[in-house]
């Protein structure tokens, strides 16, 4: 069962060398458990090494003469033969020998005294035995784990490349706004970071954080990554993409297992961001002025709890230009320097707040993290955000495409669209209208203003038609959120009502005309809304820069607004310029 | 290659005379190195406590894998009653380091954190 137990005697006596070979011979013969000894014998340790590979010794035995003229040379090439197994090298000497300390010097591993004592050759035989045999299932399993440990390798880089396939689907790569650095290792500590721009130009980005590393990480955000890309495009509102993230992942990932998260929408057009922070790092903000904001985690991750409370902790942002917004995983808070301190918030807002040239803040900072860990920075991810970004590449193939819309059949089209108490309770409407719209002809094309005027005006019928919110609220910070909150409960209180949204597409001589008409059950617009007050901010002008006509007309609650089909001025078509003519 | 020496974590448990509250005290990193001791430290008990008490006072470090490890023992002992009001799993004593990370996640939002 076991293979033998081979011995190479080196011995040019011959007289020794028999005496050794029969010493051997006793000891395997007798009861002290040891397996059955084959020796081999050569004259000198050249001739050993010469044959080495051949012989592959379990043991090595100068006799008393080799052991005379062995030189540490002689032993050290031997042991570099026997490569990372140990092979012992046991000299043969006399009592009187061993007094004299120079004889150890060659530096054999044990010595086999002469004259021999049976017993005690066959004892030190089992013991070395036994150290062959362990060291032997200690290389096995060395071996195993270096097979399973290329295997894990090879599974990981499977996932990366599935990782970065699904990743096409961003549109990191496709703006000069946004910035990155994910580590190579990034996907396997569970960091991901996805990138979508929404109808009507919005961006939406989500960088995440799921708990543990490996696969199981790796595997935990497929559904997020998936979930993101199919939510984005369609236009469903950041809450309601955040919902559904954390009812899935809860839904899918182990008790144990959650996603850290920061989420941003960034409407260009409407100069706000919006910041979603559930247990990730604060996410920074930093005004052209060099004031930096830290927005906090003021959520639970995804995936902890059932139902998500998200509204609540959406934080709305005013933008000028010059604001960047700064993403980061707690890679960096972690990382460490040789003395194991971490790097932590306070260096990083130190490094956010040293004054640098204009567009070189992210390679600083990058470099101010690797040059305090050496050795570990590729464990992190970094993104920044440039807030005065031009709006989604989507709006200007809106704008480029006239001459491709001519050719398109304009259509002569009405669609109806009543919405009861019911449905303005929860759902969501306009990702459904904008599925249907998209099979109308020539729709592709104009989808982004049309998205937005759909969304202002139902957002205005819902808001101030039905829920009578008073738009004053939204200055502050506060005031917004609880804006958002009255507006999330006065939708789960809604008993009655309605909002018909009409749309009707009519040929004129080859050029399209769209009238979007949005009507909601409430008392009408006060006087003073006619005059405009009625959208917060930005609304109504945006309309106006869109549509060839608004009408709105105070104590009605019917909203008209008029849109070329054909030749519509894209909306993004005058801050895009102007920022240019800015940086020149 | 990390370059810190690892410290050895401990978990210690300590179940009331009645049985009925459960003190689990992490010594060190609280890390997935622990999974095991601390799950053993509740799982497996003959009467299942209604009260959970983790001492945090000697945890050092607290990193996601631990932030798992504390839900999957709040549904434990979510799992075992039917009302939630019964049962409680407190976090004491946690140093700032800890304390914040538990507060950047929002765990105070379902855990009671003293």
């Amino acid at each position: 069962m076991f293979e033998k137990f081979r011995v190479l005697i080196i011995e040019s006596e011959g007289a020794e060398a028999a005496k050794l070979r029969q010493l051997l011979r006793e000891c395997s013969m007798g009861e002290g458990g040891i397996r059955s000894v084959e020796t081999s014998l050569l004259a000198t340790p050249a001739d050993a090494l010469e044959n080495y590979s051949e012989l592959r010794p379990d043991l090595v035995i100068f006799g008393p003469c080799a052991a005379r003229v062995a030189g540490p040379d002689d032993l050290q090439r031997l042991r570099a033969r026997a490569g990372l197994e140990p092979v012992p090298i046991l000299f043969v000497k006399s009592e009187r020998e061993t007094l004299d300390s120079g004889c150890l010097q060659a530096g054999c591993d044990d010595i086999l005294l002469q004259p021999y004592n049976v017993n005690l050759v066959q004892l030190k035989l089992a013991a070395l035995q036994r150290f062959c045999e362990f060291n032997r299932s200690l290389m096995a399993q060395r071996n195993r784990m270096r097979r399973h440990h290329a295997d894990l390798l090879k599974e990981q880089a499977s996932a990366r490349q599935i990782f970065d396939n699904m990743g096409h689907e961003s549109c990191l790569d496709q703006t000069d706004a946004i910035r990155y650095h994910l580590s190579p290792r990034a996907v396997l500590n569970g960091d991901v970071l996805a990138a979508a721009y929404a109808p009507g130009g919005k961006l939406m980005m989500l960088l995440g954080d799921f708990t543990g590393h490996g696969l199981a990480a790796a595997v935990g955000a497929a559904p997020l990554t998936s979930i993101f890309y199919s939510m984005v495009p369609k236009g469903f509102s950041l809450s309601h993409i955040l919902r559904e993230l954390n009812t899935k992942l809860h839904r899918i990932l182990p008790g144990n297992m959650f996603c850290c998260a920061v989420m941003i929408e960034l409407d260009p057009h409407k100069k706000y961001v919006r910041v979603f922070n559930g247990g990730m790092p604060s996410v920074c903000l930093r005004r052209r002025s060099g004031n930096l904001r830290l927005l906090e985690s003021s959520h639970l991750p995804l995936g902890v709890l059932e139902e998500a409370t998200v509204e609540e902790a959406i934080v709305y942002i005013p933008i000028e230009e010059g604001d960047q917004l700064y993403l980061w995983s707690d890679g960096i808070h972690e990382a460490r320097n040789l003395r194991g301190e971490l790097f932590g918030e306070q260096r990083l807002l130190q490094a956010m707040a040293t004054p640098v040239a204009d567009g070189r803040r992210f390679d600083h900072l990058l470099a101010t993290v690797h040059r305090f860990s050496a050795d570990q920075h590729d464990d992190l991810s970094l993104v920044e955000v440039c807030l005065d970004m031009a709006p989604g590449p989507a709006t200007t193939v809106a704008g480029n495409a006239g001459a491709s819309q001519e050719v398109i059949r304009v259509g002569d089209w009405a669609i109806n669209f009543t919405l009861g108490p019911k449905e303005l309770c929860d759902a969501d409407p306009l990702p459904l209208l904008h599925g249907v719209l998209a099979q109308v002809p020539g729709a592709a094309n104009f989808q982004d203003p049309l998205t937005i005027v759909l969304g202002e005006l139902f957002r205005n019928a819902l808001e101030h038609g039905l829920l009578q919110l008073d738009s004053a609220l939204k200055q502050t910070d506060r005031g917004f959120a609880e804006y958002y909150r009255q507006l999330h409960s006065g939708r789960r209180a809604l008993e009655e009502g309605w909002i018909r949204i009409a749309l009707r597409c009519r040929d004129r001589d080859g050029e399209g005309v769209l009238e979007v008409e949005v009507e909601d059950s409430g008392s009408g617009m006060p006087e003073q809304a006619a005059a405009g007050n009625v959208y917060s901010g930005r609304g109504l002008p945006l309309l106006r820069a869109i549509c060839r006509d608004v009408h709105i007309q105070s104590g009605s609650s019917r909203v008209r607004a008029v849109l070329n089909w054909g030749a519509v001025s894209p909306p993004t078509a005058a801050p895009a310029s102007r920022r240019r003519a800015a940086k020149s | 290659m990390a370059v810190l020496e690892r410290t050895t974590a401990r978990v210690d448990s300590e179940l009331s005379e009645g049985g009925d509250a459960l003190t689990i005290r992490v010594c060190g990193n609280f890390d997935f190195n622990v999974h095991r001791e601390f799950q053993r430290a509740y799982q497996n008990l003959p009467l299942s406590p209604k009260h959970f008490c983790i001492d945090l006072s000697e945890t050092y470090h607290l990193d996601s894998a631990a932030l798992g490890m504390l839900l999957l023992l709040r549904d434990h002992c979510l799992g075992d009653v039917d009302d939630e009001a019964q049962c409680t799993v407190e976090l004491r004593n946690a140093n700032d380091h800890v304390e914040n990370i538990l507060l950047v996640s929002n765990f105070d939002k379902i855990f009671t954190i003293r």
